[in-house]
């Protein structure tokens, strides 16, 4: 483990040489294939498993990172890559390639949505995949509440930003603004109770 | 030159950069809430729209931002908008990357993943049911959403597959109305 005060990536670790235009068509082709999330899957595959860039531990520790902080996970999973392999430059390209190309595309859809949207059809298959796409979101909200820790505190948490946001419809940034200590410091507290903490 | 509605949306969606732990699901709510109620970029029906278009393309889901910039300000707008929702968390990842790594054992890091997981389910969650009002959900709709729901959790079909599927069979639906209409 790194003990250095250096920001990544580590000088004690040996680093395959790894060019900026490699790093960047990497992100490109990610970015382009990361349909409907599934981006950490992907990544492994090419990053860890195909190309050797990375090793499992770092890579794990990096989908850490990239979920607890703030930041789409995509862009947060190729900023971490990109940062380790190649330092802050390299963060900078991998995020652009992950979501320049993204971006054009998105466009073009806007732009056919602009053009077309008036027709009923369109709204109505639209909806269809919006109601395809919550239950996508359901399900990931399902299993990340599956690894909550079955306790008074992540209940309360949860359940009440979601009556708060979702059901009041309070504004998100007070919230969480508010929420966030409150709910790190609950957590800080029933560690130490449970005597993790000295 | 530098217009107020680019402004806008620099303030909408740079603080929600920073805050959108749990990803770019987490803060769906707030975007329709901003986008629609309080600066009313879109109506809802739009928004619905949009966000299905964000989620059936590839990259990040939160490139809704771009869509709603461009609607605000054309061009520039999707570019300012996409800056204003990935810039800000990026910069915050850079410098707590290190710390984050260097301290394995921290307790305070440890607090920190516990006290915002649970933050970030609520969110998801509350983001499930504004896109489902959003979109008028009737009785099609919110089947839609229990069936995909179930499949995704207990089949290993994949999400665009399934939203593909979907797709298609609404346009099958949509044909078949007006025979049924007769």
């Amino acid at each position: 483990m790194a003990t250095d005060n250096s920001i990544l990536p580590d000088a004690d670790l040996p680093r395959p040489n790894v060019s900026l235009m490699a790093l960047l068509g990497a992100f490109v082709r990610l970015g382009m294939a990361t349909f409907g999330g599934g981006v950490q899957a992907w990544v492994h595959r090419d990053i860890v498993v195909k190309r050797r860039w990375l090793d499992e531990k770092e890579f794990l520790s990096g989908l850490t990172v990239a979920q607890v902080l703030p930041g789409a996970n995509p862009v947060n999973i190729a900023l971490y890559v990109g940062m380790r392999l190649r330092g802050g430059i390299g963060g900078a390209i991998a995020v652009l390639g992950m979501v320049i190309p993204a971006f054009c595309v998105i466009l073009v859809l806007g732009y056919l949505y602009r053009t077309y949207g008036h027709f009923e059809i369109v709204h109505f298959v639209l909806a269809g995949m919006a109601a395809a796409a919550v239950g996508a979101t359901l399900q990931m909200g399902i299993k990340v509440a599956g690894r909550l820790p079955r306790n008074v505190m992540a209940a309360v948490v949860a359940g009440g930003c979601f009556a708060v946001v979702g059901i009041l419809r309070w504004p998100m940034v007070p919230v969480v603004v508010v929420a966030a200590p409150i709910s790190i410091a609950w957590a800080f507290l029933l560690e130490r109770k449970a005597g993790n903490v000295r | 030159m530098f217009d107020s509605r680019l402004l806008g949306l620099i303030l909408v969606f740079a603080p929600l950069s920073i805050l959108s732990f749990g990803g770019g699901q987490a803060i769906v709510p707030e975007i329709q809430n901003q986008a629609v109620a309080v600066h009313g970029w879109l109506s809802d029906p739009q928004f619905a729209d949009l966000f299905a278009i964000s989620r059936a393309a590839p990259g990040p889901s939160s490139l809704i931002c771009a869509l709603i910039g461009w609607q605000v300000y054309g061009f520039w707008g999707a570019v300012v908008a996409t800056v204003a929702i990935y810039l800000p968390s990026s910069v915050v990842v850079y410098f707590a990357a290190g710390w984050w790594q260097r301290n394995e054992s921290s307790p305070i890091r440890s607090a920190i993943e516990r006290g915002l997981a649970p933050i970030a389910v609520g969110l998801i969650f509350a983001g499930a049911v504004t896109v489902l009002r959003a979109t008028h959900a009737g009785a099609l709709g919110l089947a839609t959403v229990i069936v995909v729901t179930g499949l995704l959790y207990f089949t290993k079909l994949g999400a665009y597959t399934l939203m593909g599927s979907v797709a298609l069979i609404y346009l099958g639906i949509h044909e078949a109305m007006p025979l049924l209409a007769g």
